[in-house]
């Protein structure tokens, strides 16, 4: 699909943001570590593949960027995280402190950061477009929402999103009515309802079968190309996220041991990663090449 | 046969499966708790002093009454007109306003929709006191405040629904998947945005059917609240019952029968239609 028949329309591109983690630590209230000393940068429109065993703190690192989970010390930033400031010229959206946001600026920092789900998180029972709709409860003041009583244009934001992931068709079934892949396809039409500026996706192919996974994980790669969105997806499959990802980040413990180039990441890297010899089911497609 | 037994053959255990778990002994706490049971039944047996003989031994003085009950007088029909449409005016009066105002109050009921912790036990304290009184207090407490009649019943019936469809509604939220509550937050929505669109769809069946099931409940309950003169059929009841017209009293209980007939075939076709 060309991206040029969503030039001038509701979907237009907006200016990817960047995400600055400085010495970020998390630690749940049971405890637990979910994050030690990560600092990184993300910059705009990048396609960033999170991987690691589970427990190692993917979740938590990608849930961190939009406030899902708090910060515990350090800093995240979203936004413009270039060292001198906007380049010149540069439509720069707002940038966000994640340390101390709170309430309505919160809310305003998430509607500008799309999330997608393992297990899809729609409202069941009611339509898919009203799913979408969901998207742009942000911009929608209560007594609307509390109606259902949408503008005709977000309708129109979220059927254009909907044609994104050419699931248009089925815009007035009920989302129980799906597939687990068309589940999630809506999952990110409502993501791109709102906008944003980054996608966050949690594992989103962790629930599907292959050829499924294959078609949502090219749907966020398009996304990313086409619209300039930041892109930062958890993947359990190293196959996955060496096909699909410009870059990876390796995570262990919670700690980042390893951060560069998708394509680079070997073998050893990858036991490196993950702390052991790589197995069958760290690869989504059979015969797996790491194995090779 | 193949070397894989078949099982029940001695030799068929797998190498390296380990012992099996013995049986645990569970008849003792069964035994325990049937033999409570029985002590707490058979002392209130004895407490309220239930005497079997007594049901035969006044069964004469029944007999007429019964032979009245079984001829109802249809004559009277007239006269329980309006009585029967105000009984079925306050069911439908208390059903609309007691369920529409527990709708919002099962959100600020269920913690899956309710963030506020103060005002969530504020709630679901005030809600615990509402659904402990029974209708027929209520209802005996509004006929010396606001006097006999209809306004009663239908204050009663309010409160009355009001705890039971908090209670089910909260409960049902409770229960629901909060996955697109999880979505709606993370993109920025507030929570009565989130709940409103996230969490309302998913309860909204069992809402409309439990909404008709309360609508059922009152139509029984209206005629029992009519006894201490909170309108409807109730009042009929005590007046004919007072000056022993039983053959005027059968037809009143064989209209009650009637009308929770047909709503109860109402109720259960719309309810098939919905939970799917």
């Amino acid at each position: 699909m060309s991206g040029e028949q969503f030039e001038g329309a509701g979907l237009r591109t907006r200016t990817g943001a960047g995400i600055r983690f400085e010495h970020v630590n998390v630690t749940y209230p049971n405890g637990y570590q979910g994050l030690r000393d990560v600092s990184l940068t993300i910059e705009p429109g990048e396609m960033v593949a999170v991987v690691g065993l589970s427990g190692a703190g993917k979740s938590t690192l990608v849930r961190t960027i939009n406030g899902l989970v708090p910060i515990t010390s350090g800093e995240i930033t979203v936004g413009d995280v270039s060292d001198g400031g906007p380049a010149d010229g540069a439509a720069a959206g707002a940038t966000y402190r994640l340390s101390a946001l709170r309430g309505a600026a919160q809310r305003r920092l998430r509607s500008e950061v799309g999330m997608v789900f393992q297990s899809f998180n729609l409202a069941r029972r009611t339509t898919v477009l009203n799913n979408v709709l969901v998207g742009r409860l942000h911009h929608t003041p209560t007594w609307r929402s509390l109606l259902g009583a949408w503008r005709a244009d977000d309708v129109e934001l979220a059927m254009q999103a909907l044609e994104r992931v050419e699931i248009v068709q089925k815009a007035y079934s009920n989302a129980s009515e799906l597939s687990g892949g068309q589940q999630q396809r809506v999952a990110i039409a409502r993501t791109l309802a709102q906008q944003p500026r980054v996608i966050l996706a949690d594992e989103p192919v962790a629930s599907l079968d292959p050829p499924t996974s294959h078609v949502v994980m090219r749907d966020l790669q398009r996304i990313n190309a086409d619209l300039g969105i930041t892109v930062v997806v958890n993947l359990h499959f190293l196959d996955l996220a060496r096909r699909y990802g410009q870059r990876m980040i390796g995570l262990r413990a919670g700690e980042v041991v390893y951060d560069g180039p998708a394509a680079d990441a070997d073998e050893s890297t990858l036991e490196e990663i993950y702390g052991r010899s790589l197995t069958a089911e760290d690869v989504l497609d059979a015969p797996p090449a790491v194995l090779e | 046969m193949s070397a894989v037994a078949a099982p029940g053959a001695s030799a068929a255990r797998l190498p390296g499966a380990g012992a099996r778990p013995s049986r645990p002994r569970r008849w003792p706490a069964r035994v325990v708790v049937l033999a409570v049971l029985v002590a707490i039944t058979a002392w209130s047996w004895v407490a309220v002093d239930v005497d079997l003989a007594v049901i035969a031994h006044n069964f004469s003085n029944a007999q007429n009454t019964l032979v009245q009950l079984f001829q109802p007088d249809y004559s009277f029909f007239g006269e329980t007109l309006q009585p029967l449409l105000e009984t079925i005016q306050m069911a439908v009066i208390g059903t609309a306003v007691g369920c529409a105002v527990s709708l919002p109050l099962s959100f600020l009921a269920s913690r899956a929709t309710n963030p506020n912790g103060p005002l969530l036990g504020f709630v679901r304290t005030v809600m615990n006191v509402v659904r402990s009184i029974p209708d027929l207090l209520y209802a005996s407490i509004f006929v010396t405040v606001v006097g006999t009649g209809a306004l009663s019943g239908v204050l009663s019936l309010f409160l009355f629904n009001l705890g039971i469809m908090v209670k089910l509604i909260s409960e049902a939220l409770d229960g629901v998947d909060r996955g697109g509550q999880e979505a709606a937050l993370a993109s920025g929505a507030t929570w009565l945005q989130a709940d409103r669109a996230a969490m309302l769809p998913e309860v909204a069946p069992q809402y409309v059917s439990q909404t008709i099931y309360v609508l059922e409940l009152n139509i029984r309950a209206s005629t029992v609240i009519g006894l201490v003169g909170a309108g409807g059929l109730g009042m009929l009841i005590d007046r004919v019952r007072t000056f022993y017209q039983y053959h005027y009293l059968s037809l009143v209980i064989l209209e009650i029968l009637v009308l929770v007939l047909l709503l109860e075939l109402l109720s259960s076709a719309v309810r098939k239609r919905l939970v799917r």
